[in-house]
């Protein structure tokens, strides 16, 4: 049982991630916007959600929205005024924006009152699991599996259909270098833009929330920039500019991060270095893609009229 | 300062060529007029309206499409996406109507995609429409330049060295296709062009800039047998002998 419990913790985690990826996939893959930050969507869902639920005592469904709002009202606020900069300056003012709002929350403790927890570097904990009264502690995991596994469907189905779309056209046209181009041909590219991380944040927010409630407990520890590259590793391995790529590499991605789970007992090192070696691990596979299959696991799809 | 005291006019409905040395301001004339540059004084009318600080896509909403020098086209997407980029107003380019407007967003594509067939065989790419952009040749990505710009249908066309780098051949159809928006379309052009073949056989009028000033203006015949032109040639490179080869 312990195995197949690890086995639908595995899932689940790779169906939140898989939502930040498709998210980040959206920004970078097809429009170019190297958000170093996505890991503030992620942070800004989760503590949303937890506010809502747990300081106003309010539904699970009243903290997804708030989650998805919040997040997505910080991409847009981001991008208005640098959708004009350039892609590495983008970067580092995302990476900047990200640990703005991380370090909000590890130094503000009045957002969430009550509880054993404090708020603040103490983290967040008794964030109530929806519908957790109606199962067993054996079987509530797989109906966590079936939330977010709907979840991560409904956001592939909407990404996925943007970016077919006439919009998903004006995206890539972004993402191809230059501005001009797309200017000339009369798209207003910073609209584009903002729009692109508003939506990114919508997801990358849905994302944070079911990890708070899956988790019951969050810290600002959590959302240090180390995950926001842990997603840049997913699109990178699974493919730029192919949503399915974004799901495949969150996939691989989990697998590696929890590999000393299961491989403690076949190699003779001990855990810690294990533990370490494995974010080695994850730089190694990034090389290796990027050297040998530079497009990652599933390449771009070319569309065909 | 790039350009000074530039002055001249392109009436409705004809063919004027803006020409000049290497570094004469041609360029940066192209992109003051089409918004990607600002300028520090001067005024710009476009059909009677003064153009001010308008951002180049709203320039390109109020009908001045442009073509770019290096051939800009978006390298990782098809000749065919990159003509459908082309139409200005989408509905498909609207988050909500990408899920709400699906049957209008549906019958556009397929007029657009219509559009872009008759346009593929002009431009005599329509072989290579599922091929990425970026794999063309420097004179197919111009063709594909102007197939775009032929499908988002502007009033008022810039022409940044249509014919570089494409073969003779096509050349040929390249001039009838810019006759006959002329001709027949009632259409505004303006062309940088070092071929003074193609000058000559298509522009009612020439503007000859040097040192981002204006130098001549006249009709190709005249501007030909300018001295302050040939002598602005002479000693800024080799094209004098391009303007008497044809004259």
């Amino acid at each position: 049982m312990g195995f197949i419990n690890f086995l639908v913790y595995l899932a689940i985690m790779m169906g939140i991630f898989a939502i930040l990826s498709v998210s980040l996939n959206l920004q970078y893959g097809f429009t170019g916007l190297a958000n170093f930050g996505q890991v503030a969507f992620f942070c800004l869902g989760a503590y949303a959600t937890t506010i809502v639920t747990l300081t106003f005592n309010m539904s699970f469904f009243l903290g997804l929205i708030a989650a998805m709002f919040l997040a997505g009202l910080f991409g847009y606020i981001i991008a208005i005024p640098t959708a004009d900069l350039r892609e590495d300056y983008w970067a580092i003012v995302t990476l900047a924006a990200g640990e703005i709002v991380r370090i909000f929350f590890l130094n503000e403790d009045w957002v969430v009152g009550g509880g054993p927890y404090r708020g603040g570097a103490y983290g967040v904990g008794d964030i109530p699991q929806p519908f957790r009264s109606h199962f067993s502690a054996q079987t509530y995991p797989f109906f966590y599996l079936g939330i977010v596994l709907a979840c991560l469907l409904v956001t592939y189905l909407i990404v996925n259909r943007l970016t077919k779309s006439p919009f998903g056209r004006v995206l890539k046209s972004i993402r191809e270098g230059d501005d001009n181009l797309a200017q000339a041909m009369g798209k207003d590219v910073k609209k584009f833009r903002i729009k692109t991380m508003a939506i990114g944040g919508i997801f990358g927010g849905l994302a944070g929330c079911l990890y708070a409630h899956y988790y019951g407990f969050i810290s600002p520890q959590e959302f240090v920039p180390l995950e926001t590259f842990i997603v840049w590793a997913m699109v990178i391995v699974g493919g730029e500019g192919n949503n399915k790529g974004a799901i495949l590499g969150s996939v691989i991605i989990i697998l590696f991060y929890n590999s000393t789970r299961y491989l403690k007992d076949y190699i003779p090192i001990n855990e810690t270095t294990l533990a370490s070696l494995r974010m080695v691990a994850i730089g190694v596979l990034i090389v290796v893609v990027m050297l040998f299959m530079k497009e990652g696991l599933i390449k771009e799809k070319k569309r065909i009229y | 300062m790039a350009l000074a005291g530039v002055s001249f006019r392109v009436d409705q409905g004809s063919i004027t060529g803006l020409i000049g040395p290497n570094g004469s301001g041609k360029s940066t004339c192209f992109n003051i007029i089409s918004g990607f540059y600002t300028k520090d004084r001067g005024e710009i009318y476009f059909q009677g309206e003064k153009i001010e600080n308008i951002e180049p896509f709203r320039l390109a909403r109020m009908g001045i499409g442009r073509t770019f020098q290096i051939a800009a086209v978006t390298e990782k997407m098809t000749v065919l996406e990159n003509l459908l980029l082309a139409p200005k107003t989408q509905t498909g380019e609207g988050v909500f109507n990408v899920f709400f407007r699906a049957a209008k967003i549906r019958r556009q594509e397929k007029e657009n995609y219509e559009k872009a067939l008759e346009i593929l065989n002009l431009v005599q790419l329509y072989d290579l429409r599922n091929e990425y952009a970026g794999n063309l040749s420097g004179g197919q990505k111009k063709l594909l330049s102007l197939g775009r710009i032929l499908l988002s249908d502007p009033l008022f066309i810039l022409l940044d060295e249509p014919t570089a780098g494409v073969n003779p051949t096509l050349i040929k159809d390249l001039i009838a296709a810019v006759k006959r928006l002329r001709d027949e379309e009632g259409k505004t052009i303006l062309l940088v062009e070092h071929n003074m073949k193609v000058i000559s056989e298509i522009c009612d009028k020439v503007v000859v800039l040097d040192f981002g000033r204006k130098i001549a203006e006249g009709t190709p015949k005249e501007i030909q047998n300018n001295e302050k032109v040939l002598e602005a040639y002479l000693s800024g490179s080799s094209k004098h002998e391009s303007i008497h080869e044809n004259s």
